[in-house]
C-alpha cells in the first residue's frame, strides 16, 4: 500500500482501515453497538406507531423515558443515544465537510458526556409521561385481543418492533420454551427459545448488548485512569516511588484478579455498578506496566528535556507532553481491555455471582449451564460473548501492527 | 543460583503480605453488615413484655450464637487499631447513660439501642471495668445493663478444637463459668426515663456475678486482656487476630461448621494435579505447534493454524466447556453420553483394580483437562510463533545458516532454546489466568476441587473459607511462579552467570 504523508496517527489509521478483517471487525462492533442502543426498536412489547380515531401517536418513543419501564441509568443513556445519533448523523452529514475529522470527534464526544450528565438527572418520570403507555394495555402487543374484539372500522392501525417481548416480562407458561413457540399473549414468536425464567432469549440478547459495553467502558475506562496515573508516576519520577509502585504493580500482577473480583462481590453485593468499578480497579496493573515502560523511554528524550529546561509543571510535561506521544500503544492495551471486561463480567455471572437484575450474556449462559438440555441457552449467550471478545481482540491486533510496523510480516 | 534463588524468595514476601492485606480489608468490609445482622436478630428476639425488655434467657443464647460467630470469624475486635484495652470505668458509664438517653450525647433511641450492643461486642477487654460498675454500689441504676454486658463479655467461646485439645478441668471451669454468667443477667427494661430493673432476684444475681469473679484467679484471667502498653492497641485487632488464626490453621468456616484448612485438605490437590497437568499439556502443545508453524510461515497451513487460534483465544472457556458438557456428557439429541457430568471418580470406584481406577480417574478428568488447557495452549502457542519467527530473522541464525547448518539444527539447536527462555516467563504469567479458568471448569464439571469451594465460600459469603482458600490459591501459584523461574535460570545462560 502506497503511505502518502501524514501525521503518524493518520499513516497508522490508513494501514489500519487497509486490512479487511479491520473493516469486517468495526463492522462487527458497529453492530453489536446499534443494537445495543437500538434493542427498545428490536424487541419491546409497545407499540412503535399507533393510530386510531384519537390520532396518530408515538408509544414507545414516550416509553424511553418512563422510568417505571427502564430502572437502570445504562438503560436511560442508551435511550437517549438512540434518539441522538440520527439527529447527530444528520448534522454530520450536512456540515461534515467544514466539521471536520476532529471537530466530528469534538462534536461526537462532547454530546455523549452531556447525554450522561443529563442521565444522571432525576429529570425523568416515573410514569409514563404524557401518555401512560404501560399500564395503558391497549397500546401494546399484550392489549391484541382487546381490541381484535372491535369493529373492524375501529381497530387500531399499529406497527410493532420485530420481536414482540419486553426485557423484563416473564410470560405465563414461557418457561423453558423452545425456538419458534408462539407467545399467545402477545402475538409473537419465542424465535430464539426462552429462559428458565420465562423470558425471551432474543430480546435477552438485544439488552445484553447494552450491559456487556456498559461493563466494557466503564471498567476498561476506569481501570485505563488508573494505569495510566500510576504508570506514568512510576516511570517519570522513577526512585523509591517507582519501587514502591512497582511492588503493588507486582502484587497486582500475581493476585489471580477473578478470585479478588469474585471475594468483593460476594462480600459487598452484587450490584451492576460495583461489578463494573471492582473489574476496573483490580485490572490496571498490566496498562500501569506498559505506560511506566513508555514514560521510562520517553523521559529522557530531548523535548522532555527541552519542557523541563522551559520550567514547566511536571504534571504538564506528563500529560500534555509525554503522554500525546506514549498514546498510541496504550489504546491497544485499552481495546483489549475492554474484551476482558466482557469476559470477566460474564465469567462472574457465569459463576452465579452477577447482578439478577441486570440481564447480560454471562446470566444467560449460567442458565444453559445449569438447564443443560436445552441448547438454546448456551448457543446464543455464548456466541454474542464470543463475537465481541472476538471482534475487540481483532480490533486490538490489528491497531497493534498497524502502530507498530515492525510487527508486521 | 542459590543468591538467585534466596532473592526470588524474599521478593515474594511483599507480595504475599500484599494480597494478605487487600484480601483481609475486603473481607472487613462485610463486617458491619455481620454486626447489623446480631443487632437486628437479637432485638427481635429480645422484646417479649414490652419495648426494650430484655428477655435475659430467650435472648442469651442468641447473643452467645453471634458472639461465637463473631470470634471464630475475627470479625469481633476492631480491624486495626484496638483502644478497648484502655477503656476505663468512666467510659463505660458514660455509655452505659448513652444508652438510656441520660448521657452526655443525647443520643436517639435508635442509636442507643446500638451503643448497649457494641459493649456487649466488647470482649474480655471490657471486663474491668465494667466489673468495676457492677461493684459500684453508687451506680445503681446501672448495675442491670452492666452485668448482661458482663456476662456477655466474659463468656468464652468453646471451638470444637478446644474441646478435644483443653484439659478437662480447664473446661469444666469454663462451662460451668459460662453457665453461672447466663443464670446471673439481671432482667431490666430500657425506657425513655432510663434503666429500670424488674427482676425480684436482681440482688441475689449481682451478689453471685461478684462472688464469681473474687474466685481467684477469674479475675486475674481477664486483666491480662487488659493493654498495658500503647503496642497492645495495635497487636490486639482484628487483623493480627485474624492472621494468627490464619497461621496457626485455626479459622472456623461457618458454612462449613469446620476449620477451613481442614476442608481445603481434602480439595486442594484436585486443583493442584488439574493445573499442573493442563500446564504441561497446554506447554508442550503449543512449543511443537508453535515450531511448526513458524517453520512453515505463510504457507495455507500456517494461516489457517493462526486464524484457528485466533479464534480459539477469544473463545471463553465457560462456553467451550459449557458445550463440551452439552455434547459429551449429556444424553441428549439420541447420542448418549460419552463422559461423565459430574466428579473425578465413579461411585464405586475405591474398589477398583489400580489400573481400572486410573482409567476411571483419566475418563473423568478428560474433558476438564482439555478446557483448562485449551486457553492458556491458545494464548501460549501464539507467542511461540511470533517468538520463533523473530528468532529466526536474528543474526545469529543467519550466521549459523551461514556456517552451513542444515534446516533442523538452526531450529532445534539454534533459535527453538531462545524461544523457550520467553515461554518459561510467559507459563509463569498464565498461572494466574490458570486458577481462574480452574474455577470455571470445576464448576462445570462439578469438580470438587478448590475453585468450587471458594465459589461456594463466595455464595455463602464465608470470609474466613474465601481467605483460606485464597492463601492456598496463592500460595500455589507462587511456587509455580518461583519454578518458572528456576527453570528460567537453567535454561538462561546469563542468569547462570550473573549468580554464579
Amino acid at each position: 500500500m502506497p503511505e502518502q504523508g501524514g501525521s503518524p496517527a493518520q499513516l497508522a489509521w490508513s494501514r489500519f482501515l487497509a486490512r479487511r478483517s479491520s473493516r469486517y471487525g468495526l463492522g462487527m462492533l458497529a453492530l453489536i453497538v446499534l443494537t445495543g442502543i437500538y434493542a427498545p426498536f428490536l424487541s419491546n412489547e409497545v407499540a412503535l406507531v399507533w393510530w386510531d380515531q384519537d390520532g396518530l401517536r408515538f408509544p414507545l418513543i414516550w416509553d424511553l423515558f418512563n422510568r417505571r419501564s427502564y430502572e437502570k441509568i445504562y438503560d436511560v443513556y442508551f435511550n437517549v443515544l438512540a434518539l441522538l445519533l440520527p439527529v447527530l448523523a444528520v448534522v454530520f452529514a450536512t456540515l461534515g465537510r467544514r466539521i471536520g475529522v476532529t471537530g466530528r470527534i469534538k462534536i461526537g464526544v462532547a454530546s455523549l458526556a452531556l447525554v450522561g450528565t443529563f442521565c444522571l438527572l432525576p429529570v425523568f418520570p416515573g410514569h409514563g409521561g404524557r401518555v401512560a403507555v404501560w399500564d395503558h394495555r391497549p397500546f401494546t402487543a399484550s392489549g391484541i385481543q382487546e381490541w381484535s374484539a372491535l369493529p373492524e372500522a375501529k381497530r387500531p392501525f399499529a406497527v410493532f418492533t420485530p420481536v414482540k417481548h419486553r426485557f423484563d416480562a416473564t410470560y405465563p407458561g414461557a418457561i423453558l420454551q423452545s425456538p419458534g413457540t408462539m407467545n399467545p399473549v402477545t402475538g409473537g414468536h419465542y424465535w430464539l427459545g426462552t429462559d428458565a425464567g420465562g423470558h425471551d432469549v432474543l430480546t435477552h440478547l438485544f439488552f445484553g448488548a447494552r450491559i456487556s459495553l456498559t461493563v466494557g467502558l466503564v471498567a476498561a475506562g476506569l481501570s485505563f485512569l488508573i494505569g495510566l496515573v500510576v504508570g506514568a508516576v512510576s516511570g517519570y519520577f522513577g526512585g523509591w516511588v517507582d519501587l514502591v509502585l512497582q511492588r503493588i504493580v507486582e502484587i497486582m500482577m500475581c493476585f489471580p484478579t477473578f478470585i479478588l473480583i469474585l471475594t468483593v462481590v460476594a462480600m459487598l453485593g452484587r450490584d451492576i455498578f460495583l461489578i463494573m468499578t471492582v473489574i476496573g480497579i483490580t485490572s490496571w496493573a498490566g496498562t500501569a506496566r506498559l505506560v511506566r515502560g513508555e514514560f521510562l523511554a520517553h523521559a529522557v528524550r530531548d523535548y522532555v528535556t527541552a519542557v523541563e529546561a522551559l520550567g514547566l509543571p511536571r504534571w504538564r510535561i506528563m500529560f500534555r507532553h509525554i503522554l500525546p506521544n506514549a498514546i498510541a500503544p496504550l489504546l491497544i492495551s485499552l481495546t483489549f481491555g475492554i474484551a476482558g471486561s466482557v469476559g470477566a463480567e460474564s465469567a462472574l455471572a457465569f459463576v452465579g455471582l452477577g447482578d439478577p437484575t441486570a440481564p447480560s450474556w454471562g446470566v444467560l449462559l449460567e442458565q444453559g449451564r445449569e438447564n443443560i438440555r436445552y441448547p438454546w441457552l448456551i448457543y446464543t449467550p455464548g456466541l454474542a460473548i464470543f463475537a465481541i471478545v472476538m471482534t475487540l481482540n481483532l480490533l486490538g491486533n490489528n491497531l497493534r501492527e498497524a502502530i507498530d510496523p515492525k510487527q508486521r510480516q | 543460583m542459590t543468591a538467585y534463588i534466596i532473592r526470588r524468595l524474599l521478593l515474594m514476601i511483599p507480595t504475599f503480605i500484599g494480597i494478605l492485606i487487600i484480601n483481609f480489608a475486603v473481607l472487613r468490609l462485610q463486617g458491619p453488615t455481620l454486626v447489623d445482622q446480631m443487632q437486628a436478630g437479637v432485638g427481635k428476639g429480645g422484646g417479649e413484655g414490652g419495648p426494650g425488655e430484655r428477655k435475659a434467657q430467650g435472648a442469651a443464647k442468641d447473643v452467645e450464637n453471634y458472639i461465637d460467630r463473631f470470634r471464630r470469624s475475627g470479625l469481633d475486635l476492631p480491624a486495626l487499631i484496638n483502644l478497648r484495652g484502655f477503656t476505663g470505668r468512666d467510659e463505660v458509664v458514660a455509655r452505659l447513660r448513652d444508652s438510656a438517653g441520660d448521657g452526655p450525647n443525647r443520643e436517639r433511641p435508635s442509636t442507643r439501642n446500638g451503643i448497649e450492643k457494641d459493649l456487649w461486642l466488647g470482649g474480655p477487654q471490657l471486663v474491668e471495668p465494667l466489673l468495676a460498675v457492677v461493684a459500684d454500689d453508687g451506680l445503681a441504676t446501672l448495675h442491670a445493663p452492666a452485668a448482661l454486658a458482663l456476662s456477655y463479655c466474659a463468656y468464652v467461646t468453646v471451638t470444637a478444637r478446644d474441646l478435644a485439645r483443653m484439659p478437662a478441668q480447664r473446661l469444666n471451669q469454663i462451662q460451668e463459668r459460662n453457665e453461672r454468667l447466663r443464670n446471673d443477667r439481671i432482667r431490666y427494661t430500657n425506657t425513655a426515663q432510663g434503666f429500670a430493673t424488674v427482676d425480684p432476684e436482681a440482688t441475689a444475681k449481682r451478689a453471685d456475678l461478684l462472688a464469681l469473679f473474687a474466685v481467684p484467679g477469674t479475675h486475674a484471667e481477664f486483666t491480662a486482656a487488659r493493654a498495658t502498653r500503647w503496642s497492645d492497641s495495635l497487636v490486639r485487632t482484628g487483623f493480627c487476630d485474624f492472621m494468627a488464626k490464619l497461621f496457626t490453621a485455626q479459622l472456623y468456616s461457618e458454612s462449613r461448621k469446620d476449620y477451613v484448612f481442614s476442608v481445603i485438605a481434602d480439595r486442594w490437590y484436585v486443583t493442584f494435579w488439574l493445573n499442573t497437568i493442563s500446564i504441561v499439556i497446554a506447554w508442550a502443545g503449543s512449543v511443537l505447534l508453535g515450531i511448526r508453524s513458524a517453520r512453515r510461515s505463510g504457507s495455507l497451513e500456517d494461516r489457517v493454524t493462526t486464524s484457528a487460534l485466533f479464534l480459539a483465544w477469544s473463545m471463553p472457556s465457560m462456553f467451550f466447556g459449557t458445550l463440551l458438557l452439552y455434547y459429551f456428557c449429556t444424553d441428549t439429541s439420541g447420542s448418549k453420553a460419552w463422559f461423565p457430568n459430574r466428579g473425578l471418580s465413579s461411585d464405586d470406584a475405591l474398589w477398583l483394580p489400580t489400573g481400572q481406577y486410573l482409567l476411571d480417574l483419566l475418563w473423568h478428568a478428560f474433558l476438564p483437562l482439555v478446557v483448562l488447557s485449551y486457553n492458556s495452549f491458545t494464548a501460549l502457542s501464539r507467542y511461540m510463533r511470533a517468538n520463533l519467527l523473530e528468532q529466526l530473522d536474528a543474526d545469529y541464525v543467519r550466521s549459523a545458516r551461514a556456517k552451513g547448518c542444515g534446516d533442523d539444527a538452526v531450529v532445534y539447536r539454534h533459535a527453538v532454546g531462545n524461544s523457550l527462555i520467553t515461554m518459561i516467563t510467559l507459563a509463569g504469567g498464565l498461572l494466574a489466568d490458570l486458577f481462574s479458568g480452574a474455577l470455571i471448569v470445576e464448576l462445570i464439571f462439578s469438580i470438587p476441587g478448590l475453585g468450587w469451594l471458594m465459589l461456594d465460600a463466595a455464595i455463602q459469603q464465608d470470609g474466613p473459607l474465601l481467605m483460606g482458600s485464597t492463601v492456598i490459591t496463592v500460595s500455589l501459584l507462587l511456587v509455580g511462579i518461583l519454578i518458572s523461574d528456576l527453570l528460567y535460570a537453567v535454561v538462561d545462560p546469563r542468569i547462570r552467570g550473573r549468580y554464579a
